[in-house]
């Protein structure tokens, strides 16, 4: 089924007990995402822009320039682990920055990255100095083909561009330190960042997003996490400004712009220190950075929480003892330096409680580079398997069969994206001067 | 403890900065002893700070403002500090919290326990990237270097770090220290350092045991 509109009825149907065929990977996305309980528990493409570059040993300096060897490399690595849907992203927390003049550190093997010893924002004056972003600059051309492409290829809710958030923008351009100075001692220097930051950066990029006919634009803001911010910090100054951004792009634009992902993302990293109480108020925040009403998990130490605690958050967001959907995020770390027998344990556990009356999607924070293909693998075929609806009573009793599968070159075969990967391994370095 | 102790103790935990500096200035000038006003003030303050975080009742917002307090009030106190020590040869402890890594008051704990215990401190900071710490290794001779990471993502890069001192040839004659919630003795040894410091004065301990157990 290729019409997104028909798969995304079907999804939704399903998901209420009608089945009409197999569902798609949109339907299985877009009906968990209702809360209806799908053929499976699906498996939510993630954040893995390093990670798809290294196992399609395509050389950084093209990858992270070149819109269509970017989209082409995550969507064939996502279906080669089998992912039900894609998130397509490059660094995306630099770009805005980049343009208006940032350092930045360019590497052959990775992700470019600001160089934070000497940042673009010292002072308040430095923002007349910058001033608005102009969107011909950097690498904004490339983001906004990349969502030009992304849309193109898998047309429907999810696909679309991304940026950097408010905070996380401010974090970038700043450092982080200084920019939580000004947040609990300078109000006054605080509000000129925030409103620069979305009248004159990040307005001009959705303007562009919508001239180019990009509808649709997901902003994270992983620097907004706790113990980063505190959730009544993100209530202060996170969320009113991604409200005013969402409310002036689909006013002036007619355009989603989703500020504030990952804003209270509860990321507690020391086990001793979990609190339910801190959590919940964390997730009561995150729950509305979301445009659909969903129980959060992303980057945190995942493995370590007590998922009754999310489910119990579920339940209470939730009408009559129905959770809301819920997403279990696997920890990035978790998936890089854990066994495949682990990983089964935890989706086995984490299945149990939360999977059983639908509604759950699992993911991965975002995918580290050097993460065994094996595992990812694993996780995707034990979410597909444990979570087979009806589940079975007792998880611990299926077995779960290491996977077999083709390297992704034998895979690549074929493909459509075949062409695009083959031709971008055999670039040199001299062969394109990079500027940013 | 002095009220005037409690003032600048308290300052501290407030993340007042310009406050913190001032009563340590008012303190000294009423020739109160250095070494009193860094451990039952300054000290004292750090690690107040470091019980509420903790407790989960200070966030990394007020611990960075914390912080900023405690470096204010080292400002007037540590040239203060080496004139008590004056004619013993104190030993240089470089320190920083590795690049994307902003937690720091784990290591400004650290260096106020140090710098207690008559090391002289060198802070290079939080998010220090790689090539600082090299520089600061070439530059200052210390006889310890200490490395400090909260998060289990950016731990990783004292691996690269200690590495790097090895292939530069800076690693023979100098000590390294790790530390912070993620790390472990396992992990000082898999890394290749010569001691773990699990807390602020545990770390202290070690450092000494380090230079031979005699500082300033």
């Amino acid at each position: 089924m290729a019409n997104p509109t028909l798969e995304m009825i079907q999804g939704l149907l399903y998901g209420k007990g009608l089945h009409i065929g197999q569902p798609g990977r949109l339907a299985r996305i877009v009906g968990v995402m209702a809360g209806g309980k799908m053929d499976v528990v699906p498996f939510m493409g993630p954040q893995i822009h390093d990670h798809a570059m290294t196992v399609a040993k395509v050389p950084a300096r093209r990858y992270y320039w070149d819109a269509k060897l970017l989209v082409d490399t995550h969507m064939a690595v996502d279906r080669w682990y089998g992912f039900d849907s894609d998130t397509i992203v490059a660094d995306a927390y630099n770009f805005e920055v980049e343009a208006l003049g940032a350092k930045m550190i360019y590497s052959d093997i990775a992700m470019p990255t600001v160089d934070v010893s000497d940042p673009l924002i010292k002072g308040p004056a430095d923002l007349d100095r910058i001033g608005s972003l102009d969107p011909s600059k950097g690498r904004i051309p490339m983001a906004i083909q990349v969502g030009k492409f992304f849309m193109e290829k898998a047309p429907g809710p999810i696909a679309g561009g991304f940026f950097c958030s408010h905070w996380s923008l401010l974090c970038q351009a700043m450092g982080y330190p200084k920019a939580v100075r000004a947040l609990k001692r300078d109000r006054g220097f605080a509000t000129a960042l925030f409103d620069w930051a979305n009248d004159r950066v990040l307005f001009p990029f959705m303007q562009a997003y919508a001239a180019a006919g990009v509808k649709n634009a997901n902003g994270a803001d992983a620097w907004a996490c706790f113990p980063d911010l505190t959730p009544e910090l993100v209530e202060e100054w996170v969320l009113p400004y991604a409200k005013k951004l969402r409310e002036q792009s689909k006013k002036e634009l007619k355009m989603t712009a989703a500020a504030g992902a990952a804003a209270a993302d509860y990321c507690e990293e020391d086990p001793a220190k979990f609190s339910k109480e801190m959590m919940f108020k964390c997730l009561a925040v995150g729950v509305k950075t979301f445009p659909l009403k969903v129980a959060p998990s992303a980057m945190g130490r995942t493995q370590d929480w007590d998922m009754r605690w999310l489910r119990e958050f579920a339940e209470k967001e939730g009408k009559n003892g129905k959770m809301i959907p819920v997403t279990a995020s696997l920890n990035g770390r978790f998936m890089r330096d854990s066994t495949p027998a682990q990983i089964v344990a935890k989706l086995a556990e984490w299945i149990d409680i939360l999977g059983r009356d639908g509604g759950l999607l699992v993911f991965i924070g975002n995918v580290p580079a050097d993460t065994p293909s094996l595992n990812i693998h694993t996780a995707v075929k034990a979410t597909h398997t444990l979570g087979k609806y009806p589940i079975a009573a007792d998880l611990t009793k299926i077995k779960i069969e290491p996977p077999t599968y083709p390297t992704f070159d034998e895979w690549l075969k074929g493909q459509p994206e075949e062409e695009t990967i083959r031709k971008a391994r055999e670039w040199k370095p001299d062969n394109k001067k990079v500027i940013a | 403890m002095t009220d005037q102790y409690a003032e600048v103790m308290k300052a501290i935990v407030d993340g007042d900065d310009t406050q913190a500096a001032k009563l340590v200035e008012v303190a000294l000038a009423q020739g109160l002893p250095p070494l009193d006003i860094l451990n039952q003030g300054v000290v004292a303050g750090i690690h107040k700070t470091g019980e509420l975080w903790a407790a989960n009742k200070y966030f990394l917002p007020d611990v960075i403002l914390s912080a900023d307090a405690f470096k204010a009030a080292m400002l007037p106190l540590e040239p203060k500090l080496k004139e008590s020590t004056r004619g013993k040869k104190a030993a240089k402890f470089v320190i920083g919290v590795v690049q994307g890594d902003m937690h720091d008051l784990g290591k400004s704990l650290v260096n106020a326990m140090l710098t207690s215990a008559g090391f002289e401190v060198i802070d290079l900071g939080i998010d220090v990237p790689k090539e600082k710490f090299i520089a600061a290794v070439r530059e200052h001779k210390p006889a310890i270097l200490g490395l400090g990471a909260y998060m289990s993502t950016t731990m990783l890069e004292m691996k690269e770090i200690i590495a790097e001192l090895e292939k530069q040839g800076l690693r023979r004659g100098l000590k390294v220290m790790v530390g912070g919630v993620p790390t472990s003795q396992e992990f000082a040894d898999e890394v290749g350092a010569d001691a773990w410091g699990k807390d602020a004065m545990l770390a202290m301990q070690k450092a000494l045991e380090l230079v031979g157990g005699k500082n300033g």
